[in-house]
């Protein structure tokens, strides 16, 4: 277990700086997700924690002690890429031996941990056989299994579901879940898919251009976004953003009531007609067009057909404030709040 | 019209489109089909043939002697045995040779930096060159002439000229180093785009398992190059032991037998001599089996450790 630190850190390759002075710490035994575009520089951090891709300025430190020019071998880490990098020519065994080999650990306690590990996996049958041989979600259990092996302190991986199939891929989500739970260590996940990482994170970092965004677990980044970027960012479909004078409003399509008639109380409520319907079961998500603007709605209402006129109202608590740059307003941020619930309803016209 | 006739009328129309799609495969493959008679099958059976019989160029068939032709060649004349053994001496350092600086040539250019495109350039130009010609350049290099590069260079250093092409423990070595200077460029590259190949995750993974650069190498660069090393020895070995232009200009077979190769032989023994056209034929025969039981035993022996992808 570890607790991995960021200092100051700036990365640039050739004269395009991707981080630049970057603070963050990754708390020991959590569960921590990476989010971002890509390019945002997600990536990047995690290699300059394998060791692989140094920085090019600052500090990383693991449990306080800097690890920025130490050798990747000697981290304690492990790292699962996303195209596994499994060594090809050699068998399963071969693969999930190579590190505890190199690293002089003796022949009885190496086949110990193979049988453990290769049953946690579920690759025991398949122990002889060369990768080339085996699926996809196969292969992905290797990198897995060769990663666990050695009992690392940190445990890295680079988008490792986002070349399986869909159904694997939300089997392989809970499997890794379970997997952090068991072992309680440091896990440090990166994706570009906010699913993946609200699924899964106890902790998220969501980042931009190689800035954090906001840092928090899934319950306050999707309640509580400190920007508009993040209000957009997390969500299917992402909330809704319209521009109110020189601020913005913005709320969440699953949080819109829709109806023929005006909401009690609710301060925000225009009529709008339906654009597209899509039927997903559970719920359905609407296209509406609302004045200018075309929103996105998730309902579990499905009675609205396509071309349709509605009435939508949002409450008080689901509207939300962001300044000209983007930045959250919130209640306590200024003396005059509710100003701006009544700004949300001034162009009402249900 | 009638049912059983309508069923017959349609049996007949798939036989008549399954004839005609047959006679269009064979009418395709007949030009290969046709010039692989003419030009490989015909003259193999014909050199056996030849090889049955005393003759020369303008009659082959004089004389019919059975395997008389290859008693001599194994058991009474000693010209082809050394021809064999000098070949395979050939064959043998030269691919050695050849295969561990086309590797160690490959990772050296492998990184991407403005000499190493020169350098690869460099390497390659001697592969255009007619190997008639680089025989020739590399004859002047060995020369005991004031001109031969060589000794003059030793001379600089103060040390003893040598007769490099015309001594029996050096001229063999010196037509590997020709040969080997000259294809050098050619097999690194092969090599050199099968290392690209390679993902950088996998060397990252590896330093991550703690593998030392040597073992990185051996266990896990080396294995990946299998299918073209595999490519390249079955080249090379089948390659080498059909040596003949180079040795006809830098030594002749000479001094002594100590460059007589297969091909020298050969050429020898089916042109230049009286009447035993029969033996040179035999010989080529020789060298054809040999060639078949290398490339077999590669395959069978090899073909496991190889890695396809």
């Amino acid at each position: 277990m570890a607790e991995i630190q960021f200092v100051k850190v700036t990365k640039a390759f050739g004269s395009n700086k991707v981080i630049e002075d970057l603070d963050l710490t990754i708390q020991d035994g959590k569960f921590t997700v990476l989010v971002g575009a890509s390019g945002c520089g997600k990536t990047t951090l995690l290699r300059m924690i394998a060791g692989i891709g140094p920085a090019t300025s600052g500090h990383v430190l693991m449990d306080g002690k800097d690890i920025t020019d130490l050798d990747p071998a000697k981290r304690d880490i492990a790292m699962v890429f996303q195209n596994y990098a499994i060594y090809p020519t050699m068998t399963v065994k071969e693969n999930i031996e190579f590190g505890l080999k190199n690293r002089k650990v003796p022949k009885e306690e190496r086949e110990k941990l193979i049988k453990e590990y290769a049953a946690v996996v579920g690759l025991t049958d398949y122990l002889d056989r060369k990768p080339g041989t085996l699926s996809g979600g196969q292969r992905q259990r290797i990198a897995l299994a060769r990663a666990m092996v050695k009992k690392p302190k940190v445990f890295l991986m680079d988008e490792p579901l986002s070349n399986l199939d869909a159904k694997l891929r939300v089997a392989m989500r809970t499997e890794l879940i379970e997997m952090h739970n068991r072992l309680k260590t440091t896990f440090i996940y990166v994706t570009h898919d906010q699913t993946e990482a609200m699924a899964m994170a106890d902790q998220i970092v969501l980042m931009d251009k190689g800035r954090i965004m906001q840092e928090a677990s899934p319950e306050v980044i999707y309640h509580d976004p400190n920007n508009a970027f993040t209000a957009q960012f997390i969500g299917t479909p992402p909330m809704n953003i319209l521009p109110m004078g020189e601020d913005k409003l913005g709320f969440r399509p699953e949080r819109v009531q829709l109806g023929t008639q005006r909401l009690e109380g609710a301060p925000f409520a225009r009529k709008g007609h339906i654009l597209t319907r899509e039927m997903l079961g559970s719920e359905t998500t609407y296209k509406i067009q609302m004045g200018d603007e075309a929103i996105m709605v998730k309902s579990p209402d499905d009675t609205f057909q396509y071309d349709q006129d509605v009435v939508l109202s949002v409450r008080a608590d689901d509207l939300y404030f962001f300044d000209k740059d983007g930045q959250r307003i919130r209640r306590g941020d200024v003396s005059n709040y509710d100003q701006y619930i009544q700004r949300a309803g001034g162009n009402n016209n249900a | 019209m009638p049912k059983t006739t309508l069923a017959q009328a349609q049996t007949d129309l798939r036989r008549r489109n399954k004839i005609r799609s047959t006679l269009g495969s064979w009418a395709m493959v007949f030009p290969a089909i046709l010039f692989l008679c003419v030009f490989t099958l015909y003259p193999m059976f014909n050199l056996v043939q030849i090889s049955m019989y005393r003759g020369n160029a303008a009659n082959a068939y004089k004389k019919y002697i059975g395997l008389e032709n290859y008693r001599q060649l194994l058991f009474v004349r000693r010209e082809f045995l050394i021809a064999l053994k000098n070949t395979a001496y050939y064959t043998f350092i030269h691919m050695f040779l050849l295969i561990a600086l086309s590797v160690i040539f490959a990772v050296w250019l492998q990184k991407d930096r403005k000499i190493n495109n020169f350098a690869q350039t460099a390497f390659f130009v001697p592969h255009l060159v007619a190997s008639v010609s680089c025989a020739f350049i590399w004859s002047w290099i060995f020369s005991t002439d004031t001109s031969g590069l060589m000794n003059t260079v030793l001379r600089a250093f103060g040390l003893p000229a040598r007769n490099w092409l015309g001594s029996t423990s050096t001229a063999m070595n010196c037509v590997i180093v020709m040969n080997t200077w000259k294809s050098i460029g050619y097999y690194a590259l092969i090599i050199l785009s099968a290392l690209k190949a390679i993902p950088a995750e996998i060397y990252e993974a590896a330093r991550l398992d703690s593998s030392s650069t040597c073992k990185t190498f051996f266990k896990i660069t080396l294995p990946m190059l299998s299918p073209q090393l595999f490519m390249l020895l079955i080249t090379i070995t089948t390659g080498s032991f059909k040596v003949f232009d180079s040795i006809r200009i830098m030594t002749n077979g000479g001094p002594g037998t100590s460059t007589q190769v297969l091909c020298m032989f050969i050429y020898e023994f089916a042109f230049n001599r009286n009447n035993s056209l029969g033996m040179g034929a035999a010989g080529g025969v020789m060298l054809m089996l040999i060639l078949i039981l290398i490339t077999l035993f590669d395959f069978k022996g090899l073909e496991k450790k190889v890695h396809y992808q």
